[in-house]
């Protein structure tokens, strides 16, 4: 296998700035990507089948199932797409991620009743580790890195 | 579900996470020990899945298999478009993302067992 050319920071010849295209899915991005392809499979499979088979036991929590899946999908194709416009969309995406584990976080803790079946975001996503509390901001402060790189050419 | 396929589905991706992670902390690409390795993986995922629809069709397994059948298919998903992945990146963030993968699928799996037995 030949060895790419990975310059003295580790990051590809081709992601270095200096293009206009605001490059969130390369390189590091690419890492973010996988973590919300994957994110984005996991909830929309999850809200697929609780809205397929038993709406009706707990619709709240299988609609807020559904919106989150709808989000990371988002996410994840501005993320991969990059450029002027999918970065407004990611920026977009990953903020109402992050209100949406914190206030669907609390909600959970605070009226169990209302939940009876658990979201990505139930419990601030500890049902996932927490990757999803952990995933918007990583998210939010990855754009901004390349925003800023972006701006400056280098 | 069978124990032993499961058990070595969970290895081998565990091992193609491991190798991936020493590739990428040494900044280097995606290489053909990792494209093995996860034809290797897609192979048992395949087995898995004819395994689970036979055993599915024998009134065996979950109650509600819809989740069930749900990981069965999604999972077949992840080696392929990791490959894809670390081809298209040929750098040490290409390596990276296989081992998120390789992590994804053995927890994938570690679920599909909880669900299998009905213990989540």
């Amino acid at each position: 296998m030949p060895e790419p050319d990975t310059g003295v920071t580790g990051e590809p010849a081709a992601a270095r700035p200096g293009g206009e295209r605001v490059r969130t899915g390369s390189g590091p991005g690419r890492l973010l990507v996988a973590v919300y392809a994957i994110f984005a499979l996991a909830a929309g499979a999850r809200a697929g089948v609780q809205i397929g088979t038993k709406f009706s036991d707990a619709p709240l929590a299988y609609s807020l199932s559904a919106f989150a899946a709808a989000v990371y999908v988002l996410a994840t194709v501005a993320l991969a797409r990059g450029g002027r416009t999918s970065f407004r969309v990611a920026v977009t995406a990953c903020s109402v991620e992050l209100a949406g584990v914190l206030a669907i976080g609390t909600l959970s803790l605070v009226d169990r009743a209302a939940f009876p079946d658990a979201t990505v975001w139930s419990g601030y996503g500890e049902g996932y580790g927490f990757v999803p509390l952990v995933l918007p901001v990583v998210g939010l402060l990855w754009l901004r890195r390349t925003a800023r790189r972006a701006r400056t050419g280098g | 579900m069978t124990t032993a396929l499961a058990t070595a589905i969970i290895v081998v991706a565990l091992l193609i996470a491991v190798y991936a992670l020493v590739t990428a902390l040494r900044g280097r690409a995606m290489g053909l020990p990792d494209l093995i390795g996860l034809g290797v993986l897609e192979v048992l995922l395949i087995a898995q899945a004819v395994v689970g629809f036979v055993k599915l069709s024998g009134d065996e397994g979950p109650k509600h298999p819809a989740t069930f059948i749900g990981y069965l298919l999604a999972v077949l998903v992840i080696p392929v478009a990791g490959a894809a992945w670390g081809l298209l990146e040929r750098t040490r963030w290409g390596s990276a993302v296989l081992v998120v993968a390789g992590v994804a699928v053995a927890v994938m799996i570690v679920r599909m067992n909880q669900l299998w037995s009905g213990s989540a």
